[in-house]
């Protein structure tokens, strides 16, 4: 399709709509550093959306959430760290061989087909209809307020995204190129390890970044498996709100430092992301 | 490769285990569970079918699947129909296409939760942002979002349409930009109207990659929770308690865990069939 003589309403409605498009995707991020910046008084007084023109921008809620208010959230930004990259870790690793199994072998009986649906089943499961059982058996191991557990959750809810990624993109691998090593005498393991893997680094690593992304995001386990010690940033910002009512400016400073970590560092899979969240049913 | 090579095994079979400690078997557990009166420090007793009857029963129960279901048709359709139409628009060679892009990436990959709680500040009544800017274009009645039934759910729709519409877009983007361009100028010899083209062209040759949106659409809105959660909190009354948030009260807040995985188990039911259906279509690219 050729667009090149468009009339000009036509190009001022294109226009217009890919404005009104990005005003609407970027203003709660530019909602929520506005008010990061404001003062207590000016957030009650005066409903006010441009710095500097309504108000005065003051550094003082993130002097506040750096300074006093740091340990609990250092804590919380610690532990989703920990629990994001241990899960995406543990994701990546099972998902990285079950990729590789099912895009380079065939299996009889139960099918590559029947495999690639049982992985992937999980994702069709409501995460509330595992969280029950889920939690007594964390407390029968005596993990309750552990990363671990929630390590071992966000393992689990991920790991599709990286079997379907990387089962997609070792298909797309050229076969041929690991046979040549077998014939030099390589072991499957071999080629895998010394040909098809480096070959699918950078898949692996957007793979990497989206199950981080949503291991970081995940709230009901958070909620259900730590009370203290383990409890994510998910949890912590859901606790300040309700025991303080809603303090607009301190909620604003956390939810930037929670939601900014997976947004920005999505950016980074761009290439990736349309073919992992559909599960390569389209590829980007 | 020969079949009986057995090294193939040992991809696979870490991450089968995998999914059978950590989803298959829970799934036992709470199936059993079902049909117990289990509660709090009570390992409970077999009862039957006693909680399936009793969901069905329950006005609440009730209410949150007429929530959820009323939640996921708007987000569906609105999602969908949006991501559409902003992909045909988008669908051309255009400036600065890698910037929308990454910029339509970050709302999905924002944490639901926060977003409630930002919304909480957003829709707030007197110093919200929505109101801000109502009250400037002189609208005089300015809804109460928190405090009324239709408000509220209209925000969490706002605000999960919000979260979701960039990644229709870009994914039936994508479709759209992989369809062959000969089947345009083949078309365009035909019929000048751009309708008929979209109709009878563009439509189905995109149906496979709509199917597959609605589909992963309809699985996500059906497990929503988050954004109730922290942007309404299932108020005002129930107006806004999900399945998923009903299930949660019942089983983790008042520990009534066996009637609460019953009632989970229907919530499973409904997945289980859009997910047949999605297999049965995807069944060829699962090869």
């Amino acid at each position: 399709m050729t667009h090149r003589h468009q009339p000009l309403a036509a190009r001022i409605v294109f226009w217009g709509v890919i404005t009104i498009a990005t005003l609407w995707c970027i203003f709660p991020f530019y909602w929520a550093i506005v008010t990061s910046f404001k003062e207590r008084g000016d957030i009650l007084t005066k409903p006010t959306l441009i710095p500097w023109l309504q108000y005065t921008p003051t550094l003082f809620n993130w002097q506040n959430e750096f300074g006093q208010r740091w340990p609990e959230i250092s804590k919380a930004l610690g532990n989703s760290l920990i629990i994001a990259i241990g899960a995406s870790a543990i994701a990546i690793g099972l998902g990285t061989l079950a990729g590789y199994g099912l895009a380079r072998f065939r299996f009889y009986g139960w099918k590559n087909r029947d495999m690639t649906m049982w992985f992937l089943s999980q994702r069709f499961l409501p995460p509330m209809v595992t969280a029950i059982p889920f939690f007594m058996v964390i407390k029968s191991l005596g993990l309750i307020d552990k990363q671990l557990a929630l390590i071992l959750a966000n393992a689990t809810f991920t790991m599709p995204f990286a079997v379907l990624i990387l089962r997609d993109v070792f298909k797309d691998i050229p076969v041929e190129m690991e046979e040549s090593a077998w014939v030099d005498g390589a072991s499957h393991l071999q080629s895998f390890w010394h040909i098809a893997l480096p070959l699918a680094a950078p898949a692996i690593a957007a793979a990497l970044v989206i199950c981080f992304a949503f291991s970081w995001n995940e709230f009901l386990f958070g909620l259900i498996l730590s009370y203290d010690r383990a409890i994510p940033v998910t949890v912590i910002i859901a606790g300040v709100s309700h025991t303080q009512g809603i303090q607009f400016h301190q909620v604003a400073t956390r939810l930037l430092l929670a939601i900014l970590p997976p947004a920005l560092l999505a950016l980074t899979a761009q290439r990736y992301i349309v073919r992992g969240l559909t599960f390569g049913a389209v590829k980007g | 490769m020969p079949a009986r090579s057995k090294v193939k095994f040992l991809f696979v079979l870490p991450g089968i285990l995998w999914v059978l400690a950590f989803t298959i078997y829970p799934l036992i557990r709470s199936l059993t569970l079902s049909f117990t009166n289990a509660r709090m420090g009570r390992t409970g007793q077999f009862v039957g079918l006693q909680n399936y009857i009793r969901a069905v029963g329950d006005y609440r129960f009730q209410n949150s699947v007429a929530v959820t279901v009323f939640f996921v048709i708007c987000s569906v359709v609105l999602t969908v129909g949006i991501g559409l139409g902003l992909a045909l628009l988008f669908n051309r060679p255009m400036r600065g296409q890698r910037v929308f892009r990454s910029l339509f990436t970050m709302p999905m990959f924002t944490a639901p939760i926060a977003l409630g709680y930002l919304g909480l500040t957003i829709f707030h009544e007197d110093v919200g942002a929505v109101n801000t800017i109502l009250r400037a274009l002189g609208v005089a009645d300015l809804p109460r979002w928190g405090s009324e039934i239709w408000t509220a759910r209209a925000a969490i729709v706002l605000v999960d349409v919000w979260q979701w519409t960039p990644f229709c877009f870009l994914v039936l983007l994508a479709g759209l930009s992989a369809l062959p361009e000969e089947v345009y100028e083949a078309a365009v010899l035909d019929t000048s109207s751009g309708w008929d083209i979209f109709r009878f062209v563009t439509l189905p040759l995109l149906t496979p990659v709509l199917f597959t949106v609605i589909m992963l659409r309809l699985v996500e809105a059906f497990k929503m929770l988050d954004i109730p959660f922290s942007l309404t909190n299932g108020g005002p009354g129930a107006a806004t308690q999900t399945m998923s948030f009903y299930i949660y009260l019942t089983g983790l807040r008042n520990f009534n865990q066996g009637y609460a995985s019953a009632m989970a188990y229907f919530l499973l039911i409904a997945m289980m069939i859009i997910a047949m259906i999605f297999f049965r279509r995807m069944r060829q690219n699962f090869d």
